[in-house]
């Protein structure tokens, strides 16, 4: 495992002080109070071309989610082994900031991040016509600065904003939905202490998170994540009840896009 | 994963044979290959397992060691996966070649089994807050013919069933300090019940209809593929999607559904052939490697 030697570490043996947060202060994940229902997702602020640099670029603001994706590309790929001469190549990147969650994390890349990292890849590239960008490589690299739940489920709607942003080719958007199981009840879009809830609750039955990645157009799911353990039927559900959530998304996203686009390129003046 | 290259010819003839429930080697769609398991073949482990589905070979290997519980759940010990890719394989997996698809592989187990019920993690707590038992499991890929998940979580639940754990108990002396003591019958175990372990099943989607068990070949046609990991009662224990292309939600629906169906009817053989194998105790023949 690669050690971090650049940073001065604290004591081995420290412990977080949420452990010793009284249970009764812990909310309950099994239905919402006040103005959001169980079905409704947090509404959304999302812009384009926040970064300069970057060809393409999108930020995302969901409830306390915050979550900033750049796209830097076409450009030559790196390993010319194993490039197919026909397609392009997408390469993500899914960083948290070690600032983002409770518990402080690291710089360096953990197992979890690869394993969201090639999940948004998965997410993405069914989206992206790649075929008309031969033997170059697309970079998509998404931050997350704060981590208010359904981050992976944010990230794949950020992600693809920004590659619209940056001019790349795509058939649709591609929108992602996250959605908590506990028990009978379903909470779409859950917040960082909906999603994780309580331990004890894990002992109880059909519990679970899935997150779906939707391209809302041609209706096609291009990511699908479940964790947990659920009945069948309540999946195909849960799965259905995600794809709505994300069509709930659309328009948002339509509206951040037209305004960036009028920005970059204004309607002539009459 | 090791990749074959198949020709435009060659996909549209196993497009065509699938379409009509008829692959390369002659299986109906949702047939799996000959497989073979045997257990307790490597001494120095606690629980062992060899499997080999087709031309696919995964060897496990369970050890487990007292370590500290996490600090969110003292009560509860828990288990490591690490899968390694073997250059014995195919030669891409020399070196550090290997070590993508066994990161791939190893997050996918954490998922399958990131809940309460496939192992009864309260019974591997020896002092809570303070000692339990952590189980390494350890998977090996001797040799790579596609569908790896379905033959490692076999290969896992039955090492799982094959795991002796020592049973030790706590002694305090005057002082208070506390002692792990093991018992002196070295046959004298703790045994994991295994029964709502979970088994992958991976459909790969290839034209319209979906493939149980695909070989490298089959792999090579399909776009997208769904993992589906399924426990002996119908529950779902981890959905993924994997693969560049997308699917019709009509299609994951019906995925889902023989999904279910095929790894339901996956335990009921299993358990019985290693209860079967566990009876016949030493008479039982031992096959070995790669025999």
């Amino acid at each position: 495992m690669p050690v971090d030697t650049k940073r001065i570490r604290g004591p081995e043996e420290s412990q977080s002080p949420l452990l010793f947060l009284s249970p009764d202060k812990a909310p309950k994940a099994s239905s919402r109070q006040g103005v959001r229902g169980n079905g409704d997702v947090r509404p959304v602020f999302a812009r384009c071309g926040l970064i300069s640099q970057a060809k393409g670029s999108a930020y995302l603001e969901a409830g306390n989610t915050k979550i900033i994706c750049s796209v830097y590309g076409p450009k030559e790929t790196e390993r010319k082994d194993e490039t197919d001469m026909k397609t392009g190549r997408l390469v993500c990147d899914f960083r948290l900031a070690p600032f983002s969650c409770l518990k402080r994390g690291a710089w360096i890349q953990g197992s979890e991040e690869r394993d969201m990292s090639q999940t948004l890849l998965e997410s993405l590239q069914p989206g992206v016509c790649l075929h008309r960008y031969p033997r170059s490589q697309i970079e998509v690299n998404v931050m997350v600065l704060e981590n208010d739940g359904s981050i992976l489920a944010h990230a794949v709607t950020c992600a693809s904003m920004a590659l619209a942003d940056g001019g790349i080719e795509m058939y649709d958007v591609v929108l992602g939905c996250a959605l908590r199981q506990n028990g009978n009840a379903c909470l779409v879009d859950p917040s960082y202490s909906e999603e994780f809830g309580s331990w004890q609750e894990g002992y109880g039955e059909n519990q679970g998170c899935v997150t779906v990645a939707l391209l809302p157009n041609l209706n096609q799911v291009s990511g699908l994540n479940a964790d947990g353990e659920m009945r069948e039927d309540t999946l195909a559900d849960a799965v259905r009840t995600c794809m709505d959530g994300c069509h709930k998304l659309y328009p948002a996203v339509q509206q951040a896009l037209t305004r960036a686009v009028k920005k970059k390129a204004p309607p002539p003046e009459k | 994963m090791a990749a074959v290259q198949v020709s435009e010819a060659e996909k549209v003839y196993i497009m065509h044979g699938v379409r009509d429930d008829l692959r390369l080697d002659g299986r109906g769609c949702e047939d799996y290959r000959h497989m073979e398991i045997e257990t307790d073949v490597v001494s120095n482990t606690d629980g062992s397992a060899k499997i080999s589905l087709g031309h696919t070979d995964v060897l496990v290997g369970i050890k487990a060691e007292i370590g500290k519980p996490k600090p969110m759940v003292p009560d509860e010990g828990y288990l490591e996966f690490f899968v390694d890719c073997s250059a014995n394989a195919t030669p891409e997996f020399e070196g550090r070649g290997g070590e993508e698809l066994g990161m791939g592989l190893s997050n996918t187990l954490y998922k399958v089994f990131n809940n309460r019920h496939s192992v009864d993690l309260r019974s591997l707590c020896i002092c809570p807050g303070e000692s339990c038992w952590v189980l390494y499991v350890d998977v090996l890929l001797l040799q790579c013919d596609g569908n790896l998940f379905d033959a490692i979580s076999i290969a896992i639940k039955a090492a799982l069933f094959n795991t002796r754990i020592p049973k030790v108990h706590i002694s305090e002396d005057e002082e208070g300090v506390k002692e792990i003591v093991l018992s002196d019958d070295p046959y004298d175990c703790m045994r994991l019940n295994v029964e709502n372990v979970p088994c992958i099943v991976s459909l790969c989607k290839i034209g319209h209809r979906h493939v149980v068990d695909a070989t490298l070949q089959e792999k090579a046609c399909s776009v997208a593929s769904l993992l589906i990991s399924v426990t002996h009662k119908g529950m779902v224990t981890c959905v993924r999607k994997m693969g560049g292309g997308s699917l019709d939600p009509e299609s994951i629906f019906e995925m889902t559904e023989a999904g279910k169906r095929v790894g339901k009817a996956l335990h009921a053989p299993l358990m019985e052939l290693l209860q079967k194998e566990e009876s016949l105790g030493k008479k039982r023949q031992k096959v070995g490697f790669l025999g």
